[in-house]
């Protein structure tokens, strides 16, 4: 699609080939490359994962931990400053995060973020695909369409979307909510991923499995620990909590996502194979579904590799919103405004582990789906 | 190529003069995105230079009413308040987001301009130099600034920051971070669309006739690559507003179980608009629309559904997203307008 062609592969049964170096398939065996060309993208990659995880933690030492050494420690020590870095670097590696020191329980960051992370992930498995489900057709008809009355509302609803921050829609969504909810299950649709607190103490108290009011027992994942323990009751109000929170950052994040994704549609309503399609008489909702969805999923999923800082934005201000304070992002935003900064490079340390991560696996199903993106790389 | 000069045979038609203005705008007029936005900003425009003049002796303060402060039965929008009062605030709604308005267009303008010049500059050169050393400098620094939330960026880099020089910090620096924190995602885009342009029969040919490295730069990559800045530009405003009135509106919320006040420190008294510990605003009273939104949503909303004082929270969220989608209609609208896409 993007492809120089003289950077394509010289040989077209084997568009995976390594392009762009001097090897073909009419070389012998002994002289071809041990590894094909993905795996030495992929090893190149992966390798370079450290270096940026170092990276971002330099910066992070920067902004945070040498002003203060600098504003408390006496110009002839300053010489100590880089093995504070190198101590930073070796405490982040090794799981020594230091001890929460303005929460009651005064615990460890790593046990205070084993009870936090998992209900976050449950919220981020039931938003995931509820914001594929929307933004796969949404982007693709919106690119796709050149009638003004299609295109035009899809900009202008999710430039809207994207420029709401996100706790007016989650207050707007608790207040229509909080009645309905109230009457069906004696419950408000706030306070996390559990029932409220007086939801339990009208249900005869907490039961054992929920540790500290909204840690729960064994998995972590609330609603799977309400299943494991037979509370169906407390998995239904889980579920539908999730649900609507997720919804809610799963619109969001869609109004982020349509953005650049409807570029790439546009710009596959063009290509050469579209057109000879249509000029045979293909109908629109074959080339639409068919031909154009096919060759736009790639980059589709490399814009939500780009994109998962920003949706765990999305997430995290949701679950502020819906003071989820089993929630990740609502443990970040306490610490965050009282100037409570000791959680943020482990924090910023696991998200980008994840990023990165996931960027390099969305890249190679990328380059799988459409081996032509290898070249250049 | 100059030493072969053909004269122009007499026969031929005279030369066309350049089209005038007029007629240029005749042949292709401006589309409606383009013109609404345009004149959408102009009234932003006009409201902040009038306010510039009217407010100038005070502008960084709000005038604060106690009359109004009581959230018991708030003014709401009349004749003589046309969007109502700020309880809390005690302030004239009306007046405080016109006399915001030079402050959050002189932020989201510098925040812009810095964004947009460094990464459409950087990402240009990347793009064109693919495998050099601004190439590789771009593509670690925005993959590995772009594994950090926005708004989490921002905010550490400014909380540390303060933690140094806590009296030379402001709006100023606020701006200069927020502007660097946002050029890597910028640069990312034009780089991947400055790559495709540079491997064009054009870019080609002038490289070959001779160009040198900034001619086909700022001739042929840079104009044709303005396609993905277009398109960031509107969506970057959404993360500042979101850092200037997320946290006001947690801070002063005082949702359960936070925040935690540290011990020794006076109560919060109530209804009176605080700042985060982080916050680049320098007083309480200062006019931002994103600080507006964040106290008139908090304290707008009674929740459970017992008050809903729709102005508090509606007027700054209109001023917030009117500018953003001006600044979106524009930037559709030239996109168009270059691809003859009416």
């Amino acid at each position: 699609m993007t492809t120089p062609p003289e950077k394509l592969s010289p040989n077209p049964e084997s568009p995976t080939g390594s392009p762009g170096s001097s090897e073909g398939s009419s070389l012998p065996d002994s002289h071809r490359p041990v590894l094909s060309g993905v795996t030495r993208y992929a090893l190149r990659r992966a390798l370079l994962i450290p270096a940026q995880l170092v990276f971002v933690l330099l910066i992070l030492y920067i902004v945070i931990d040498l002003p203060t050494a600098l504003a408390q420690t006496p110009p002839e020590s300053l010489a100590a400053l880089d093995r504070g870095f190198f101590q930073m670097l070796f405490n982040i590696f090794t799981g020594n995060w230091g001890t929460a020191a303005y929460l009651k329980y005064q615990l460890p960051w790593t046990q205070l973020f084993a009870y936090y992370i998992p209900p976050s992930i449950q919220l981020a498995v039931f938003a995931l695909p509820i914001a594929a489900v929307l933004a796969y057709p949404v982007s693709l008809l919106a690119g796709w369409s050149r009638r003004p009355g299609v295109d035009a509302p899809a900009r202008f609803v999710t430039l809207t979307g994207a420029l709401l921050p996100v706790f007016v829609v989650g207050t707007l969504v608790l207040n229509a909510l909080f009645f309905s909810y109230l009457d069906y299950f004696q419950d408000v649709p706030s306070q996390g991923l559990l029932p409220a607190d007086f939801w339990f103490f009208n249900h005869g108290g907490y039961p054992s499995w929920i540790l500290y009011q909204f840690a729960t027992q064994p998995t972590g994942f609330p609603l799977v620990d309400a299943l494991i323990n037979h509370a169906w009751t407390v998995a239904a109000i889980s579920f539908t909590k999730t649900l609507i929170q997720a919804s809610v950052v799963a619109v969001a994040y869609v109004a982020i996502f349509f953005r650049h994704a409807r570029s790439i549609a546009r710009s596959v309503r063009e290509e050469v194979y579209i057109v000879g399609a249509r000029s045979r008489g293909i109908s629109e909702r074959t080339l639409l579904w068919r031909h154009a969805a096919r060759a736009v999923t790639p980059s589709f999923l490399l814009v939500f590799a780009l994109t998962v800082p920003e949706y765990l934005g999305v997430q995290f201000a949701v679950e502020v919103a819906f003071v989820d304070q089993s929630g990740f992002g609502y443990l970040i935003f306490a610490s965050l405004t009282t100037g409570e900064l000791s959680p943020v490079i482990p924090l910023v340390f696991l998200i980008a582990i994840v990023v990165l991560v996931w960027a390099l696996v969305v890249d190679l199903i990328a380059l799988r789906l459409d081996p032509r993106g290898l070249a250049g790389r | 190529m100059k030493d072969t000069v053909v004269a122009r045979p007499a026969d031929l038609p005279p030369a066309p003069s350049r089209p005038s203005l007029r007629e240029r705008w005749a042949r292709r007029p401006p589309n409606l995105e383009f013109l609404v936005g345009a004149g959408m900003l102009a009234v932003y425009l006009v409201a902040a230079l009038s306010a510039l003049v009217v407010f100038w002796s005070s502008l960084d303060q709000l005038p604060q009413n106690v009359v109004w402060v009581p959230l018991e039965n708030p003014v709401g929008p009349s004749s003589g308040h046309p969007f109502g009062v700020m309880a809390g605030f005690g302030t004239d709604l009306f007046r405080a987001l016109w006399q915001a308005s030079p402050w959050d267009l002189g932020i989201v303008l510098g925040i812009l301009s810095i964004d947009v010049f460094l990464g459409f500059f950087l990402g240009a050169i990347a793009g064109l130099d693919e495998g050099g050393l601004v190439d590789a400098f771009v593509t670690f620094v925005s993959d590995s600034l772009g594994t950090i939330p926005t708004f989490l960026l921002a905010v550490v880099v400014f909380a540390g920051l303060l933690a140094v020089a806590p009296k030379a910090v402001g709006l100023p620096v606020f701006v200069a971070i927020f502007g660097i924190i946002l050029w890597p995602t910028m640069a990312r885009t034009v780089r991947e669309r400055a790559r495709i342009i540079a491997h064009q029969p054009y870019v080609e040919s002038a490289r070959a006739s001779g160009a040198s490295f900034p001619h086909i730069l700022l001739r042929h990559v840079m104009p044709n690559a303005v396609g993905p800045v277009l398109a960031q530009v509107p969506l970057d405003v959404a993360p500042i507003f979101f850092v200037l009135s997320a946290f006001p509106w947690y801070y002063n919320c005082q949702l359960p179980g936070g925040p935690p006040v540290p011990p020794g420190s006076p109560p919060i008294p109530y209804l009176v608009p605080s700042l985060p510990a982080f916050s680049p605003l320098p007083s309480n009273s200062f006019p931002e629309w994103g600080y507006l939104l964040g106290f008139g949503t908090c304290e707008g909303f009674s929740f459970p559904g017992g008050f809903n004082y729709w102005w508090m929270y509606l007027f700054p969220l209109l001023a917030i997203v009117g500018l953003g989608l001006a600044l979106g209609l524009l930037c559709d609208g030239i996109e168009r307008w270059r691809h003859f896409d009416r």
